[in-house]
């Protein structure tokens, strides 16, 4: 069944709407909605392209499909039928596109259309049950598909932000590093300038300095 | 009386303060353009100083109280800084003004003698001492010295009189010393007791000696006005004798006077509606925030509604993000400084230097503006919202939510309460805020628990009935709290059937602990509104209550105070489960018989609510109130699952606060449910010894969700000057905070202590203010046996008074129900500064002469009706008198009050008793124009409904109970009268004075 659910731009990753009493009976919620946030900050990011995908998480499983920039995304239990959640959201979309379609670009404060969490508890609750004729109807229903769709998990799908960080910030170490290397060579190479001509110079200056003191004297 | 714009035609005579101020005050003395031989003529005038200044002693004590001039407190604070070596002590003003004032006396008629005179002159003064230790003369003498002779511009002057030369430097430097000379003991002597205004008395000696024949007391009288009001006691204190004039009592018949001149000065300030200061001069030091013996604080009303016009600009700062101070988190407000050519900006607060944003970025003018000043309110204006990113949720924005706990036993029923409550609820749920995501939800209770499904597809809605009270289970995991729009059907089903269901309950029994219990648990995911609709005490499962009130063996006992706290603690720890999950709580209580407000107050009080009671509802009497005041309860704008906050400047701190509320950390107000109709005191101490900056800044910041779903901040910020002068604070104190504070403070009070130490604890703080006040100025007046109070103080003796003979701190056990004590306690901690000073000193006026009068227009009640004195002398048995304290009104026949004007406004039974005779509209144009004038005193205070009473004057008890018990100046059983508290106060300050 659908334990949670959130609408966020994928431009930015502003929440747009969420449903309310979410996570009425999950003892850690909170760490749930971290990781939809650290989700949606890499989709904003551009990480993730496909435009539906189910991400596994502990004993529950995102599903989500991006559709004209905005992310709508579902928590729900393993066992859920995979075909109900994607109508489920596919009716989230529909509804939200048709209510706030033209403002969802312009909304500049997060939950703009919070308004929209009324449709969303309404619509949960038609999908709560698997067993209803209604549900077991769409199941049957063979023109949805949803066995293409991928499913990875979400250290995977959050780490790969991770990596890429891990991968930049190395080669900018690298960068400062063979700068100073660059450095170091040239000093080194100075000084052994110096070290090779210096008794040279300084038996010729010896040299100069006795004929001149012997002109002075004399 | 003397009033200071008296003392105003003065100030063009003052030659403008020299433009370099020298180190010394006294060198800023003369006027640049003085001819050297003036000092002539003040020579002439010094030497009289031996002789007059025994007889000057009188004219500086008249009966009717010396005059003297004001000084503006910002001009002459400017001379007075820097210059004086002291800090703590620094009576800037007087020194500045004084001498820029001594030359204004009129030219000499003598000619000016010889320079070389001057010495022989002026060594008489130097065997001045054994005159001078009379008294007041030395003020004038030290003042008159340094102005007529310290002056650096007047060389011919300075080496004419060798004499003087020993003394002279002592006046250039910064730290005067005069080797032998007689007043020295004045100028070093008492300086911390130095008389801020010595520099009116200047004068004295000076016209004095240069028109000898003048009448001193009259000079006085017209060339000088006081710093303070006085009120002149002459007769012994203690007795009450005709020559009191009572009549010049202060009284504030004009309402709330705020004073105004600081919003002048600093306009950039919050309005005083959202943040009012109990002084707007804050102390410097924490030696003087100690001599300042009232409250040092500030009252918040930060949803204050804003009249048409003046409404808080919203503003959303975008992908820049809020611009808040990295290290004080103080909100960008019109008193930040950008620097760096606008990269950077200063924090008012702590002075930190913080990184303007990118988005934020806007160039500097020349004078350092910056250039998009003017479109950005936050820049401008002292109160401005905000818009609140993701950062400031834990949660998506809460919908409004309204859960009612209704008892429904017998009484309920009986009285109507049912009735009139289901249609109010009904009849406000179209306007209900927060359209169309407000959700609703039901239970009710006797013995048992009602629980209703209201789920959309139900045309009817299901009852469920949970008899189990030690285990409390919610039967529905959903609909019980059900979305308005879609369950509209259901609920309006369920309202206009509730009073039908119960009507022929017999039940008596309240299960309310269990009750509350149940509602919490279907409340707790959201949070929202609760409001408890409680007909009796509660009787069953936990939060159970004993009948223990009105004993009155318990009065007068260290027991006493028990009565007023909740008994038991289940209250205390259901409120604060309460708060944490966002649920505030009104409790509507309407039994005739004890019910506990006590305890099921404590509820309203830690969550941010408030109490509404009726005792002895009946639908007849108090319906429209009731209709009223529930209807302003659901349907005003609130603010939801809200947290407040307090900033102010280095080196002070909040550290108390006062009201309704839960305090979630040591400076955090936790309010679930927030208005336009709540306020909140606070005090703040001093934390450092000496504060160096010049100014102080508050800022008020409510994180809250409005009921349109947006998360939103609101900030008010304010700024106020650091002086180093008790008489500044005291010319900048606020009564109307200060009496705010008091009331909460005397309220906290009676919940540990009794009502008499309460009540002692407030006449107690008073007298050692004006203690204060009167020591400060004591020096130089002899004020014999009058009562001196600052100007903007007059009026607090009086309210302290009225918040003695207040119903939660009035008398005895017989004054009023213990019910009544509790409930007003309740509400007068919630309530803004005017509400609470009308309350306290309520408006009594008369119509008859106006309602006889054929004028029609009504446009502003002032203009109309003019207030009279709370005392039973301003009441004529011919008149029809109204009296408004904002909950109830009172309207009085006078025993000989034409009949007509009886029978015009009440109909045919005029005659009748007057207990059994509502007002209602009569067919005839004086009635209508009375039922207009009530209509408007409604409107202009739409917070609470005032009743309507009627009551002819000799119809006893009644016209006790609800009208001479509440005239507060008069004496009523064992309370004192106005004068008589006005002597007990003007005794104890000249005690151990």
């Amino acid at each position: 069944m659908v334990k949670m659910t959130l609408i966020a731009r994928v431009t930015d990753g502003l929440p747009l709407a969420e449903g309310l009493d979410d996570g009425r009976d999950l003892p850690d919620s909170d760490m749930y909605k971290q990781q939809v946030k650290a989700l949606f900050k890499n989709l904003s990011r551009g990480h993730n392209e496909a435009s539906r995908m189910s991400v596994e998480t502990g004993p529950y499983i995102f599903h989500y499909i991006i559709e004209g920039r905005v992310c709508y995304l579902t928590m729900c239990d393993r066992s859920y039928p995979k075909k109900l959640a994607f109508q489920y959201l596919e009716d989230l979309k529909n509804e939200f596109e048709r209510v706030n379609g033209p403002n969802i670009e312009t909304a500049a404060r997060p939950y703009a259309f919070i308004k929209f969490d009324t449709f969303i508890q309404k619509t949960k609750k038609l999908y709560q049950d698997t067993r209803t004729q209604r549900n077991i109807a769409k199941l049957n229903d063979e023109l949805y598909e949803v066995h293409q769709i991928m499913t990875r998990n979400v250290q995977e799908v959050l780490g790969v932000g991770e990596k890429l960080d891990q991968v930049s910030e190395m080669s900018s170490r690298l960068t400062s590093e063979s700068r100073i290397y660059a450095d170091k060579a040239k000093d080194l190479n100075r000084q052994a300038l110096i070290r090779k001509w210096a008794p040279v110079a300084i038996v010729f200056g010896v040299v100069f300095l006795l004929f001149w003191v012997k002109n002075k004297l004399w | 009386m003397n009033r200071e714009n008296q003392g105003y035609p003065n100030f063009p005579a003052r030659p403008p303060p020299p433009p370099s101020s020298s180190s010394s005050p006294f060198a800023s003395a003369p006027p640049p353009g003085v001819p050297p031989q003036s000092g002539g003529p003040e020579t002439v005038g010094f030497r009289p100083h031996t002789r007059p200044f025994t007889p000057s002693g009188p004219p500086m004590a008249p009966p009717l109280g010396v005059m003297r001039p004001v000084q503006p407190p910002l001009v002459s604070q400017i001379p007075g800084q820097g210059s004086r070596p002291p800090p703590s002590t620094a009576y800037g003003p007087p020194g500045g003004g004084s001498f820029q004032r001594f030359p204004t006396p009129p030219p000499p008629p003598s000619g000016p003698p010889p320079t070389q005179t001057l010495a022989g002159h002026f060594s008489p003064p130097m065997s001045l001492p054994p005159q001078l230790p009379m008294g007041p003369p030395p003020q004038s003498m030290s003042s008159g010295v340094p102005g007529g002779y310290a002056s650096p511009p007047q060389p011919g002057f300075q080496q004419s009189g060798p004499p003087i030369n020993p003394s002279y430097p002592g006046v250039g430097s910064p730290q005067p010393s005069f080797p032998g000379y007689p007043s020295k003991q004045v100028l070093q002597g008492p300086p911390s007791s130095y008389p801020p205004q010595a520099g009116g008395f200047a004068q004295h000696p000076g016209q004095q000696n240069l028109h000898p024949s003048y009448a001193p007391p009259t000079s006085n009288v017209q060339g000088l006005a006081e710093d303070f009001n006085s009120l002149s006691l002459t007769n012994i204190p203690g007795s009450l004798e005709p020559g009191l004039d009572q009549a010049s009592f202060p009284r504030p018949l004009d309402g709330d006077v705020e004073p105004n001149s600081f919003a002048e000065i600093y306009p950039m300030n919050c309005h005083s509606r959202y943040l009012r200061l109990t002084t707007s001069a804050i102390p410097s030091s924490q030696s003087l925030a100690s001599r300042w013996h009232l409250p040092l604080g500030a009252v918040v009303c930060p949803l204050a509604e804003a009249p048409e016009g003046e409404e808080v600009p919203l503003i959303d700062f975008g992908s820049s993000g809020i611009i808040r101070c990295r290290r004080c988190r103080t909100y960008v407000n019109p008193y930040v400084t950008f620097t760096d050519s606008g990269r950077k900006w200063r924090c008012n607060i702590c002075s930190m230097l913080n990184d303007v944003p990118g988005e934020y970025f806007s160039h500097l003018d020349a004078t350092g503006r910056r250039m998009d000043m003017d479109q950005r309110p936050e820049l401008t204006k002292g109160s401005v919202e905000i818009i609140a990113p993701t950062e400031y949720m834990v949660r998506p924005p809460m919908p409004p939510i309204y859960f009612f706990l209704i008892d429904v036993s017998f009484s309920a029923a009986k009285s109507g309460m049912l009735e009139v409550a289901s249609q109010t609820i009904k009849s406000c749920l179209d306007n209900l805020p927060g359209y169309p995501r407000t959700q609703i939800g039901f239970i009710t209770y006797d013995s048992t628990l009602h629980f209703y499904n209201m789920k959309s597809s139900l045309s009817q809605p299901q009852m469920m009935v949970v008899s189990d009270l030690d285990d409390i289970f919610v039967p529905l995991p959903d609909d019980l709290l059900v979305n308005l729009s879609e369950s509209r059907n259901v609920v309006e089903a369920f309202l206009d059937s509730l009073p039908l269901m119960f009507q022929n309950n017999v039940n008596v029994e309240s299960a309310f602990g269990p009750a509350l219990k149940a509602a919490y648990m279907v409340m707790n995911q959201l949070g929202g509104k609760l409001l408890i609709i409680q007909n009796s005490l509660p009787s069953l499962g936990a939060g159970r209550l004993k009948l223990r009130g009105d004993d009155a063996r318990v009065y007068g006992t260290d027991k006493e105070y028990t009565l007023r706290v909740a008994e038991d603690n289940f209250y205390k720890q259901m409120a604060a489960d309460c708060t944490k999950f966002q649920i505030g709580i009104n409790v509507y209580a309407f039994s005739d018989k004890y019910t506990d407000i006590a305890s099921l107050g404590t509820l309203a009080k830690y969550t941010g609510g408030q109490v509404y009671y009726y005792p002895g509802f009946k639908s007849s009497i108090h319906g429209d109130k009731l209709r009223h005041e529930l209807a302003r309860d659901l349907t005003r704008e609130t603010a939801w699952e809200s947290v407040m906050r307090i900033r102010c400047g280095k080196g002070i701190r909040f550290s108390s606060y006062h009201g309704n509320f839960m305090l979630r950390s040591t400076d955090l107000l936790a309010l679930p449910a927030v208005d336009c109709d709540k306020a909140y005191a606070m005090q703040l101490t001093l934390e450092e010894t000496l504060l160096t900056t010049p100014t102080v800044y508050f800022q008020v910041a409510l994180l809250y969700t409005a009921s349109c779903g947006e998360r939103r901040i609101r900030v008010h910020t304010a700024v106020a000057p650091v002086v180093t002068d008790l008489g500044e604070m005291y010319r900048q104190a606020d009564t109307g905070a200060i009496v705010s504070v008091y009331a909460r403070l005397a309220i906290e009070k009676t919940l540990s202590a009794k009502l008499d130490d309460a009540r002692n604890a407030i006449q107690q703080k008073i007298v050692k203010a004006l203690r204060e006040y009167r020591n400060l100025h004591s020096v130089q007046h002899r004020l014999g046996s009058r009562l001196i109070y600052p100007e903007s103080l007059k009026f607090l003796p009086l309210y302290g008074l009225s918040i003695c003979k207040s119903t939660p701190l009035q008398g005895g056990p017989a004054d009023a129900s213990l019910d009544e004590r509790c409930a007003a306690g309740f509400t007068m901690m919630a309530l803004p500064v005017k509400k609470l000073l009308k309350l306290l000193y309520p408006n009594l006026f008369r119509v008859d002469e106006w309602l006889l009068k054929p004028s029609e227009h009504l446009d502003d009640l002032k203009d109309v009706l003019r207030r009279l004195p709370l005392a039973a002398e301003s009441l004529d048995s011919r008149g029809l008198y109204i009296y408004d304290d904002g909950f109830r009104l009172v309207l009085w026949f006078g025993r000989m009050l034409s009949p007509d004007i009886a029978k015009n406004l009440l109909g045919a039974d005029f005659a009748a008793e007057l207990s059994r005779v509502t007002l209602q509209e009569q067919e005839n144009g004086m009635s209508k124009k009375l039922m207009r004038l009530i209509k408007k005193v409604r409107e202009n205070d739409p917070s609470y409904h005032p009743m309507c009473f009627l009551v002819r004057q000799g119809e006893q008890p009644r016209e006790g109970f609800l009208l001479l018990r509440h005239l507060i100046e008069d004496q009523m059983g064992g309370s004192t009268s106005y004068v008589d508290w006005i002597l007990q106060i003007h005794r104890q300050v000249q005690q151990n004075g």
